[in-house]
């Protein structure tokens, strides 16, 4: 019995040194790793609002959580760009998370993909940036894209999809195109960009 | 939790991402364990029966304990829920490992105490599983998905019904092949990798499954 | 046994993935890419060798029948200490190697040489052995990491190697080729040592 309690005392301090150690290290890349995902929506919201540079996005939040952001190209929030909103489908292994920006008519300015896990080669071609270029060439096609062009080409759309890829190209797609009918009808029928 | 939430669960673990042959959990006593028939249904059982009480376990940890929600048992106790929640995920994987071990050895000794039978058919894989990833593999999926209660319990014994799918067809196949004249290089386990190649090819048809 | 063969021997003769077949899972999960490849060696390297470093520092404080929790709670914190230091500093890689990080507490060559060489030796042959260690997980994950990418992708390291007209074979970075590549490295290996002892 005593054997026990010694033994328990001694697993009982390492777990606290343990944990303490982990704590203090917590501590210390905690505010790098929220800095991280912060920057990561911040440039992303940036990417796909093109001419915001100089001006603001501001969040959207309905009940409480974000739900789309406006976008303006000054400060006072005279000049609205356009509107843009995360869409979310799970594709052919993993959720992936997409950011897409439209103008004031709905418009798709372009799109950027935060997270993908699809297959290495096939999927995550949906996010390749060929040497050289500054934007993804799978992507590119979506710029200038109305609503009802938003299917893949197997769909009758006017998106390609990449080949061997079709279930993460058709998934990223029609969550682009779910999202945007969404956020079209909530805009108009609340009136949003009369007063914008 | 309606039936399609359940069927969902259940496919998934067990054919569109089996642990074994697509999320590749689990691999050392797939080729370890399945040179029989016999074992590798008495490991089977072993891993469906752990994996079960561990996500149940598992999770209840983590919401109780872990999780910087208001229902924390640690925030409510210490902090008599006045503040923000602590945030203490990082600790997760030392908690769960420990959590898991001991499990292991619990289990362990009741079946002992209960049914010597039991133990005796099951007793020798028990130690095996604490070092087996997918045991840790289904807890840390079960809290990245997101699951309730319920789901991660049923996710926990589908992912091992998948795994022991996985493993008895493995050894069904290696029994016969105790007969077939192979090059001296390919016996053992080349061989058993290159075949399980072969059935991951067969298990990716399951792949975009929807219902 | 001197340093430097503490250090060789990890590499080819008692490879713990080509030769022990320890620590499989990371090693087929990860390595459809060489990138990955090398992020998932250099943590499981890190993890190697500060956990063997510590557990030989403590090996005679710990009783013979509590050092399993012990070793799995030293290895669990190291491992911690990688996840949260890539989150924060490689946010790309940790997305992509996702819970194999955490997975990299329950990878047998972790405890196995725990248990079977830093509690009985020295802290700086320990430090030693899990870098030889290291070396040789790293080594296997590298070149079944390149066999993928280049037939399944046609790229190293995510440079092109073939030019447009290639047509990758794409099965070899989805998991059956992770399988296949090794079953035939794996035979490759016994092919040449059976040749060497026939000699």
């Amino acid at each position: 019995m005593k054997e026990i309690v010694k033994f328990a005392a001694i697993l009982m301090l390492v777990a606290v040194i343990a944990s303490g150690a982990l704590a203090y290290v917590n501590k210390i890349t905690l505010p790098r790793i929220i800095a991280q995902q912060d920057g990561e929506l911040t440039n992303g919201l940036k990417s796909v609002l093109p001419g915001t540079e100089n001006g603001v996005i501001e969040p959207v939040e309905i009940e409480g959580e974000i739900v789309y952001y406006k976008g303006f190209a000054d400060k006072k929030k005279m000049q609205p760009v356009g509107f843009a909103m995360l869409a979310v489908n799970y594709g052919y292994s993993s959720d992936i998370r997409t950011l897409f920006g439209v103008d004031t008519s709905f418009v798709l300015l372009a799109t950027n993909i935060l997270s993908q896990n699809e297959t290495p080669g096939l999927g995550t071609k949906c996010e390749e940036i060929k040497y050289g270029d500054s934007s993804s060439w799978w992507q590119e096609q979506f710029i200038g894209k109305f609503l009802n062009e938003l299917k893949v080409d197997k769909d009758g759309g006017q998106i390609q999809s990449i080949t061997g890829a079709t279930i993460t190209s058709r998934a990223i797609t029609n969550s682009i195109s779910q999202s945007l009918t969404w956020l079209k009808e909530e805009i108009t029928e609340n009136n949003q960009y009369i007063n914008f | 939790m309606d039936f399609h939430t359940f069927l969902v669960i259940a496919v998934g673990a067990i054919f569109v991402s089996n642990f074994v042959l697509m999320r590749f959990l689990g691999l050392c006593p797939y080729i370890g364990v399945s040179k029989q028939l016999d074992s590798a249904v008495g490991m089977g059982m072993a891993v469906i029966f752990v994996m079960s009480m561990a996500s149940v376990v598992t999770w209840t940890i983590y919401t109780y304990f872990l999780a910087p929600t208001p229902s924390n048992i640690l925030f409510k106790l210490f902090m008599g829920s006045q503040g923000t929640p602590p945030d203490l995920t990082y600790l997760r994987t030392i908690t769960f490992i420990l959590v898991i071990a001991t499990l292991v050895q619990l289990v362990e000794m009741i079946i002992q105490k209960v049914s010597p039978g039991l133990y005796r058919s099951l007793g020798i894989y028990l130690p095996l599983i604490t070092t087996n990833c997918a045991v840790l593999g289904v807890s840390l999926l079960n809290i990245d998905s997101e699951y309730n209660f319920i789901q991660a319990l049923v996710n926990g014994f589908t992912s091992g019904i998948g795994f022991t799918l996985a493993l008895v067809l493995m050894a069904g196949l290696r029994e016969k092949l105790e007969l077939a004249r192979l090059p001296k290089a390919m016996q053992g386990a080349p061989v058993a990798f290159i075949m399980a190649g072969c059935m991951s090819i067969a298990f990716l048809g399951f792949a975009g499954l929807k219902f | 046994m001197s340093l430097t063969k503490e250090f060789i021997k990890g590499i080819y003769r008692e490879n713990p993935v080509l030769r022990l077949m320890l620590g499989l899972c990371p090693v087929l999960a990860t390595s459809s890419s060489v990138s990955n490849a090398i992020g998932m060696s250099a943590a499981t390297t890190f993890v190697l060798v500060c956990s063997n470093f510590v557990i030989s520092l403590i090996r005679k404080g710990v009783p013979a029948k509590i050092r399993i929790p012990i070793f799995i709670i030293v290895i669990a914190s190291f491992v911690t200490l990688v996840e949260m230091v890539m989150a924060g500093f490689f946010p790309a890689l940790s997305k992509s190697l996702g819970n194999f990080i955490s997975l990299i507490v329950v990878n047998c060559i972790i405890l196995g040489r725990a248990e079977a060489f830093a509690s009985k030796n020295t802290p700086i042959s320990s430090i030693i052995d899990g870098l030889g260690m290291g070396a040789g997980f790293a080594f296997a994950m590298i070149l079944i990491a390149s066999v993928r990418e280049i037939l399944g992708a046609g790229t190293w390291l995510g440079f092109p190697l073939f030019g447009t007209d290639f047509e990758p074979i794409a099965i070899f970075v989805m998991s059956p080729g992770a399988f296949l590549t090794i079953g035939f490295l794996v035979a490759f290996l016994n092919w040449i040592e059976h040749r060497r002892s026939a000699s």
